[in-house]
């Protein structure tokens, strides 16, 4: 059996990190932890091992373009897959993720179907499906 | 002799330059004219906010009733097996009753199970109005903060004011949801633009 993949949520709406969590649940992917800023997030995912990341970008203390640029500077962590989920929706926002590394881009509101494409399109392209 | 509504309008009157004077000593005449933009802002926001709460409350109560009618169909089909297992259970099974009464059952959960995702999604506004109302309350305590500037340097010598010291709120740094995006051409208003956009880039 292959192993479970471990998600990061990170978002500073504790509503927003339950739905995404229960969403990706439904999905399948059941093991998952949540952080409430990039702070917070880079912390755990320096001291724990996760496989792919969903992050918003609005955030107090460490936006999701900082956390995304820390990850994709940090040797251990660059590998991740990034998945912005935002309300951010300008497009020099989308293109500024998209050249930062990002692996995909949703924009709030979103559906279950959009989620649960982009992570399994993601996951497929990064080989861990 | 004056009426009262004359000497009403005079002193308005003269409080309104007195007030635009005090501003103009202050020098906040330019702060005003920040806020007098950002008031339609802000009335713009407060009427997203008002949107998005209202279509969540009723996405909500139409999963509601929706989630309801397959709820009590499912109460149906449980006694209607009860009965038939109570009367004759060996015929019921025999004849593909209960199978059929199991199968609609687990329909209508799959349908249950939909709207009660249904009802999760429309928390949403949660998020989305929580961020611009930040950017409401940022404009409500930069104006409060400003007026309480004003009444501390025009107030009387001896009329000593210890006026709170204003608190910092979280401001998101970035630009928040689109209130409204008609005929801006900088935004995005749906997923497929998005992934029109990254599959221009290549991604």
């Amino acid at each position: 059996m292959s192993k479970e993949l471990r998600f990061l949520i990170v978002d500073d709406f504790s509503t927003m990190r339950r739905i995404v969590r229960n969403l990706l649940k439904e999905s399948g992917y059941a093991d998952a932890d949540e952080a409430e800023d990039g702070v917070a997030a880079l912390q755990k995912l320096r001291n724990s091992n996760f496989d792919f990341v969903v992050s918003d970008i609005n955030m107090p203390n460490m936006n999701g373009f900082q956390l995304l640029a820390e990850i994709k500077k940090d040797d251990k962590l660059k590998h991740l897959p990034v998945l912005m989920v935002t309300a951010e929706a300008r497009k020099e926002d989308i293109v500024m993720a998209a050249q930062q590394g990002a692996a995909g881009y949703i924009v709030k509101p979103f559906t279950k179907a959009t989620l649960e494409d982009k992570v399994n399109h993601i996951l497929t392209k990064a080989g861990l499906k | 002799m004056s009426t009262p509504a004359v000497d009403v309008h005079q002193q308005i009157g003269a409080l309104t330059r007195q007030l635009h004077d005090s501003l103009n000593g202050l020098g906040l005449t330019e702060k005003v004219k920040d806020w007098a933009g950002e008031l339609p802002d802000a009335k713009s926001r407060l009427s997203y906010i008002a949107r998005l709460t209202g279509e969540a409350a009723e996405k909500v109560l139409n999963q509601v009733d929706q989630a309801k009618v397959h709820q009590a169909h499912i109460a149906t089909q449980v006694q209607q097996v009860g009965e038939l297992l109570a009367k004759d259970a060996p015929s019921a099974i025999a004849r593909g009753d209960i199978a059929k009464h199991l199968s609609e059952m687990e329909q209508s959960g799959r349908k249950l199970d939909e709207h009660l995702t249904e009802i999760m999604m429309a928390q949403d506004f949660h998020d989305l109005t929580g961020q611009v109302i930040a950017k409401v309350v940022n404009l409500a305590a930069s104006m409060e903060e400003q007026l309480i500037q004003l009444l501390i340097q025009t107030a009387p010598p001896d009329a000593v004011t210890n006026a709170p010291a204003p608190h910092a709120a979280y401001v998101p740094a970035l630009n928040g949801p689109v209130v409204d995006s008609a005929g801006n051409p900088d935004v995005v208003t749906d997923q497929s633009q998005v992934d029109d956009l990254l599959a221009s880039l290549g991604f």
